[in-house]
């Protein structure tokens, strides 16, 4: 029996007034849709000197548009019991609407709007710009934020990904209306697309066509191609004094597109490395070692140069320990092909996670927004699910090699420790 | 009700069917055809409420040392006979229950249904593992304490819960911990882990036959029954002003707990959702608009019920400078006074209804939240039909809750907490 796999099949696909790509699914069941509208740029596009304006725009974007002022828009949004947010990450800023099915035609028309006409004022920036700075300032409590936005700096230095999506402090506070206003003719020119799943009739197009006729929006489908890439001799090792009980190691590099050969092959170690209670790192530090509770691989789905980070958290006294352990670990991958059973297990696991993120409206539209938004194609998904089948560890191995050759190490917690892990830093061959 | 009643409230959602057991353990179990995967769900009535004093931290200890093995598969065995088949699985242990979860394509629900019932009714308890597993519960508890509002928190819920199981923290206390043994453990496991005090909750793409087959020759259908502790008292908050200084807070925290009816009382409880709704759900609620939108002294403002089995909270979180503290407490005071005086238009009052009903349809979209939802009903005794949480906010009228649920949430009963930077 053939079938076609479920990320493909079902969706149907327009092009609105102006260019843009209009995708949905009908998915019938608890009457519920959810929408992205999805427009290429985010916090990597942010201009120098005004990091977090892709945030910040994103966010005045709730405050007001078209003929719903600040309150009125909150009003219909809330009044209809949906969820509605806009926000930037480092590739895409995206609004994101979920309701019931029955709002659709009251509340999709929003997101074009929110995208061409926001209101922008004064007031409600002051307000949006205040409340991310005090979000950056409360984001220092947490020892993992210290320990990643350390590591994020030494791999991608002042580069369009070296700052959190929520800007930086001093140029943040400098935005002003202008500077926010000015980006928005330019929404959309590196490709939008709007994705919709759920309980959907085929009224789309004769829903939101007539609003881009009163506000023309010129766009297309996102292209492929690389996004922004690394800092060029990227820093190795660094360190932060916190007055914490633990220490946060966090041991990483910026590798390749979510497009690129290579980057499937990272996928799949880091299926072998970080996902589930069989993860290898979850076994030899955790179960084996006792050293730390939570331990994992971080590797976002990136259109430039990905981030692939480890991190562990342990006792200082153990810092040592921990630290040589998760350097023996990363230098393992550098020298070992994975054994036929781990290659068969980390398989399983990528195969397991496509159905774990198909299984509400909002993950499959996410998919969806997310795939054809970094410019991959229709058949991408299936398409990797049976390359990576293919995939043998040489492979990996070699894809480890090219990649992960010279991570940096970034921790952050109290003197003693920070001592001890920096010492068996050095000590490691890793670190040469 | 702002709904036709002609429409169905849960739409494509069919009834949760129940088995009963011969040794009493219940099975309950919702097809959700469309679902990719199934989710099995067992549930206990072994949460940190029941443990004794000496006890402290078992429960939560005792739910990592569960994925530590059983008598049939070895250390790591289950993890990676679910994982190899694309699964995954995971547990939380809270204040009243524990639960054991695993996600699985539609095709290996069986086999993972062997494989978690065995896990969790006979641990394996191993002495290696358990003074291994107990590093890794303190490496989890320091984790938590780097974590300032965990702190914050945590000190809230023993002021205004004392010689209540819910002031204290379900990790345990490190130095109780440092004195358990396996031997206690498998105590607590054998006294709490019986037939009358679990169930097991299926939902997604079911082959019921199958499934029920394998239940039948199963542990959880030997499993025998075990004797009802004595209840444990109500929870009884403590009103209170304090003040606490705590190192690396980068922001100030009001942090202000009032006790609330149990879960058994669903009217109540629905009413509660309803109210938290008015006042701290989303930016035309009265206190995010008042505070943060309006007087903007708050980062932001939060007002969460907890639902609880021997008495529900709600927990009102508000991020400010230090400075601004006294103003935010009066404008929290004045937006109750004016509430209970003035009370709400029509136009609030159905905002407020949409956005709980919305609230508890979205939550059961995939099968982990059905399987939740249904498991942890069942395990309470809670027989009711999906709907009828959605019936009983059409059962609310705005002046009701003025008269019967606003006076609850009076700041003066509150147990209120100021968190500063040290």
């Amino acid at each position: 029996m053939t079938s076609t796999h479920p990320s493909s099949a079902n969706w149907q696909h327009t092009s609105l007034q102006g260019g843009l790509p209009l995708i949905w699914q009908r998915r019938p069941g608890p009457a519920i849709v959810a929408c992205r509208l999805w427009i290429r740029g985010g916090s990597s596009q942010d201009l120098p000197g005004q990091r977090g304006a892709g945030q910040l725009l994103a966010g005045l974007m709730t405050r007001g548009c078209g003929s719903y002022g600040p309150e009125a828009l909150a009003d219909l949004v809330e009044g209809r019991g949906a969820a509605l947010r806009a926000e930037a990450a480092e590739d895409f800023l995206v609004i994101s609407l979920k309701c019931a099915s029955s709002d659709t035609s009251e509340l999709l028309p929003l997101l074009l709007s929110m995208a061409r006409q926001p209101w922008l004022s004064p007031d409600q920036l002051e307000l949006e710009r205040d409340l991310n700075l005090q979000s950056l300032q409360r984001q220092r409590e947490d020892p993992f934020q210290l320990a990643h936005d350390q590591l994020r700096h030494m791999l991608y230095g002042d580069g369009p990904y070296g700052h959190d999506p929520l800007g930086v402090d001093g140029e943040l506070a400098a935005l002003q209306t202008e500077q926010i206003g000015a980006l928005v003719p330019d929404l959309g020119q590196n490709g939008a697309l709007l994705v919709a799943c759920g309980d959907l009739d085929d009224e789309l197009p004769q829903l939101l066509n007539p609003l881009l006729n009163q506000c023309p929006w010129t766009t297309a489908p996102p292209s492929p191609g690389a996004g922004p890439g690394a800092a060029s001799g990227q820093e190795r090792f660094a360190c932060l004094e916190q007055d914490t009980e633990q220490l946060v190691l966090m041991l990483g590099t910026a590798t390749v597109p979510l497009g690129d050969p290579d980057g499937l092959a990272l996928r799949l170690l880091q299926a072998h490395l970080g996902m589930g209670m069989s993860s290898r790192l979850f076994v030899t530090m955790r179960e084996e070692r006792g050293l730390a509770y939570d331990v994992g691989v971080h590797m976002p789905a990136r259109r430039g140069a990905t981030p692939f980070i480890w991190h562990l958290s342990t006792s200082a006294e153990r810092a040592e320990e921990a630290t040589t352990a998760l350097l023996d670990e990363w230098q393992r991958v550098l020298d070992q092909p994975l054994s036929l059973p781990e290659l068969a297990l980390a398989k399983a696991k990528y195969r397991g996670q496509d159905a774990m993120g198909r299984q509400t409206c909002g993950q499959i539209a996410d998919r969806q927004a997310l795939v054809l938004g970094h410019g991959l194609g229709w058949s991408y998904v299936e398409d990797s699910l049976e390359r990576a089948q293919q995939l043998d560890a040489g492979t990996l191995l070699a894809a480890a090699r090219r990649r992960l050759s010279a991570p940096s190490l970034s921790i952050c917690g109290p003197a003693p420790a920070l001592t001890a892990a920096e010492l068996a830093w050095q000590r490691h061959d890793l670190s040469s | 009700m702002p709904l036709a009643p002609s429409q169905p409230l849960l739409p494509g959602l069919a009834n949760a069917s129940d088995q009963l057991l011969a040794n009493g353990a219940t099975v309950v179990s919702l097809s959700l055809p469309d679902s990719p995967l199934v989710c099995l769900d067992f549930w206990c009535r072994a949460g940190s409420v029941f443990e004794s004093a000496a006890e402290s931290g078992m429960a939560h200890f005792l739910e990592h040392m569960v994925f530590k093995g059983s008598e049939r598969l070895g250390p790591g065995e289950f993890d990676l006979r679910i994982e190899a088949m694309g699964g995954n699985s995971n547990a939380a242990t809270g204040f009243d229950d524990v639960h054991y979860h695993v996600l699985i394509p539609p095709e290996a629900a069986a086999e993972a249904l062997d494989l978690l019932l065995d896990l969790v009714l006979h641990p394996r308890l191993d002495a290696a593992a358990f003074d291994m597993e107990r590093q890794v519960v303190l490496e989890e508890l320091a984790q938590s304490e780097d974590q300032p509002d965990e702190i914050a928190l945590q000190q809230l819920l023993r002021l205004g819960c004392p010689e209540h199981a819910y002031g204290e923290p379900i990790l345990g206390q490190r130095e109780l911990l440092l004195e358990q043994t396996p031997a206690a453990m498998a105590a607590f496991h054998r006294r709490l882990y019986g037939a009358n005090r679990c169930v097991l909750a299926m939902g997604g793409a079911l082959e019921l036959e199958t499934l029920a087959e394998r239940i039948d020759a199963s542990g959880l259908a030997q499993l025998p029954l075990v004797e009802e502790p004595c209840r444990r008292p109500a929870l009884l908050v403590q009103p209170g002003e304090h003040r606490i200084e705590v190192p690396r807070l980068e922001s100030a925290r009001l942090l202000m707990l009032w006790g609330l009816p149990p879960a058994s009382q669903l009217h109540d409880v629905m009413g509660a959702d309803l109210l938290t709704t008015v006042l701290a759900e989303g930016r035309r609620s009265r206190l995010v608009e008042r505070l943060r939108e309006q007087l903007r002294i708050v980062e932001s403002i939060d007002l969460d019920l907890h639902v609880m089995e021997f008495g529900s909270f709600a927990l009102l979180e508000a991020i400010c400078e230090t400075e601004e503290l006294a103003s935010v407490r009066k404008a929290i005071d004045a937006v109750w006074y004016e509430l209970l005086q003035e009370g709400m238009a029509e136009v609030e009052w159905q905002r407020a209804q949409r956005l709980v009903a919305n609230g508890y349809r979205f939550g059961l979209e995939a099968a982990g939240g059905v399987a939740g939802l249904i498991g942890n009903n069942r395990l309470w005794g809670r027989h009711h039909r999906l709907e009828l949480p959605l019936e009983e906010i059409g059962c609310w009228s705005a002046s009701e809750l003025l008269q019967q649920a606003v006076p609850l949430l009076d700041p003066s009963r509150a147990c209120v907490l100021e968190a500063v930077p040290a």
